[in-house]
């Protein structure tokens, strides 16, 4: 899953801190989904996406391969 | 209060709890446990209104979920190997000590016998003994005597029965630990 976290955070000028607190989350979460090491929960992924106020598919793409810790597939 | 520091005060209050309940036990009095247990009941709830909010970060709990899995895996096959190998000692022959017993009837009548404790799967013979004994008239053996004998026995296989007690123990704790482990996932299978 690849997302574009990072670029829609700098549009905002917005922090990792503040990106994290404002979803609910550790700022280590927002790094490694940054990182695209990471993939969140459909409910982060929605509330992410509602924060920057763009469609889910304007933040995260998914591409065939193997994921992360969240891909359960370790 | 972080959560932390919440989590180490309620595993020094159960730990003195438990410590004042087993000793209060032995020393016979009842009405410790009666006082204590309530009372650490009640610092633990008052610990637990101290904590901060802790912001339930989904990457950490599924790496805590992950990290217990593999802990719980590598304890089950592990464990399931200490338990067998320990408990072999019970039941393998090879790994329990060789004990003979020698009959010498001397030139006046009496009949002395002398045994001795092997090293397991040792062929007999003077570097492998571990210990020996000799009754000198087994016809007038005394109860000293008869008691030495079986407790000479008994000994002999004590710490192999030692080490196949603790292998008991671990296959069953491991055997309750995968029982709970069962119980839980039924609970979340059903509650999701």
């Amino acid at each position: 899953m690849k997302n574009r976290i990072k670029v829609l955070r700098a549009e905002r000028d917005m922090t990792q801190e503040q990106l994290a607190e404002l979803v609910g989350v550790t700022r280590n979460t927002i790094i490694s989904m940054e990182k695209n090491k990471y993939s969140p929960s459909l409910k982060l992924a929605y509330r992410i996406a509602h924060l920057f106020g763009v469609g889910i598919d304007d933040v995260f793409t998914y591409e065939e391969e193997i994921d992360g810790p969240s891909g359960d597939d370790e | 209060m972080k959560r932390i520091t919440y989590l180490t005060c309620t595993l020094i209050v159960a730990c003195m709890v438990a410590a004042m309940v087993g000793w209060s036990m032995a020393a016979g009095n009842f009405l410790i446990p009666v006082i204590a247990i309530p009372l650490g009941i009640i610092v633990i709830i008052a610990c637990q209104a101290q904590v901060d909010i802790v912001i339930a970060d989904e990457r950490e709990n599924r790496i805590r979920g992950r990290a217990a899995l593999r802990t719980l895996e590598v304890v089950a096959i592990g464990g399931a190997i200490a338990a067998i190998i320990l408990y072999s000692y019970i039941v393998s022959i090879p790994l329990t000590p060789i004990i003979t017993g020698k009959l010498v009837i001397t030139d006046d009548g009496r009949q002395s016998m002398t045994i001795a404790e092997y090293q397991p799967g040792s062929v007999p013979g003077p570097d492998t003994l571990v210990r020996s004994t000799t009754i000198n008239d087994l016809s007038s053996m005394n109860e000293s005597e008869a008691i030495a004998y079986s407790s000479y026995i008994r000994e002999g296989f004590k710490e192999n029965e030692n080490r196949g007690l603790a292998g008991m123990t671990i296959g069953g704790c491991l055997a309750a630990m995968l029982a709970i482990f069962g119980a839980f996932y039924l609970y979340y299978d059903r509650k999701y």
